[in-house]
C-alpha cells in the first residue's frame, strides 16, 4: 500500500471529486476509493469522517438522511456551490504542484 | 453484531457527549455494518468480516480531534489565564501588605535608618514573577 501521508494533505479533494459525482455516503465512498484505485490506497473510516466533518464545518459538503435501507438511516453527503468552486481551485492547484514536483522527479534513473 | 456497537462506543468514550457525537456514532455504526454485510457477501465469516471491518477503521485520533478537543481545549487555556491572573492580583495585594509592614516597622520602631528597601526589593520578585508568567500565558492564548 501506498504512503499515505503524501495522499493525506489531497483527501479532502478525493472525497470533494466522489461526492461532486453524486451524493454517497460513508461505506460507498470507502469502497469507491478502493474500488479505483485498485486496493492500492484504503482510506481509513476514522479519517473518512474526520474529513466529512471538517469539510461541513467549511460548508463544502453537506449531509441529508436517505431512506431506510438495510438496519438504519444512511447518511448521505452532497456538495455545495462552494465545495464546488474550491475543488476547482484545488484541481489548478494540483496541476501547478504536480509540474513542479515532475521538474525535480521525473528524467532521473 | 453487538460486538459493532460495544467497538463503537469504546472508541468514542474519551469524547464528550453532545447531539453531535450521537449522530456520527450512528453514522459510523451505519457504515461499520454496511461493510462487514459487504465483506460477507464476498464470502467472509460473520466474525471474520467483523474483525476486518474493526481493524481496518483505524486510529479514531483525527476524528475526535475533529470532534472533541476544540471544544474542551478552550475552557481549559482561558482557565489558566484567569488563575495566572488572579495569581498575579493576589501577589500584588501580599506584597503590597508585607512591605507596608516593614515600612511601619521600620519608621515606628527605627526611624533613623532606613531599611525597609531592602526587604521591599526581595518582596518584589512575588509580584514579578506571577506579572512575566502572566505575560506568557497570555502571549500563549494568543497564537
Amino acid at each position: 500500500m501506498i504512503r499515505s501521508d503524501i495522499i493525506r494533505g489531497h483527501l479532502d479533494s478525493i472525497i470533494l471529486r466522489l461526492i461532486m459525482e453524486k451524493d454517497r455516503y460513508g461505506f460507498e465512498i470507502s469502497k469507491e476509493i478502493s474500488l479505483r484505485t485498485g486496493n492500492k490506497f484504503q482510506i481509513k473510516e476514522a479519517t473518512l469522517y474526520a474529513v466529512f466533518q471538517r469539510l461541513e464545518k467549511k460548508e463544502l459538503i453537506e449531509s441529508y438522511y436517505g431512506s431506510v435501507s438495510k438496519g438504519g438511516k444512511r447518511k448521505y453527503y452532497r456538495i455545495t456551490t462552494l465545495g464546488k468552486a474550491f475543488f476547482k481551485e484545488t484541481v489548478v492547484e494540483w496541476q501547478e504542484t504536480k509540474e513542479i514536483i515532475d521538474l525535480f522527479m521525473e528524467g532521473f534513473n | 453484531m453487538n460486538r459493532l456497537t460495544q467497538h463503537v462506543s469504546d472508541l468514542f468514550k474519551d469524547v464528550p457527549e453532545s447531539e453531535q457525537k450521537a449522530s456520527i456514532m450512528q453514522e459510523v455504526l451505519q457504515n461499520l455494518e454496511e461493510k462487514v454485510w459487504d465483506l460477507m457477501e464476498q464470502g467472509k465469516a460473520e466474525e471474520d468480516a467483523i474483525n476486518k471491518a474493526i481493524v481496518e477503521f483505524g486510529d479514531i485520533e483525527d476524528l475526535t480531534k475533529e470532534l472533541g478537543v476544540n471544544k474542551s481545549a478552550k475552557p481549559g487555556k482561558s482557565n489558566t489565564k484567569n488563575n495566572t491572573k488572579l495569581n498575579l492580583e493576589y501577589s500584588i495585594w501580599g506584597s503590597v501588605l508585607i512591605i507596608a509592614l516593614f515600612v511601619f516597622m521600620n519608621f515606628y520602631y527605627s526611624s533613623h535608618v532606613i531599611w525597609f528597601v531592602y526587604p521591599t526589593f526581595a518582596v518584589l520578585w512575588w509580584p514579578l514573577t506571577m506579572y512575566f508568567r502572566w505575560m506568557k500565558v497570555k502571549g500563549e492564548s494568543k497564537n
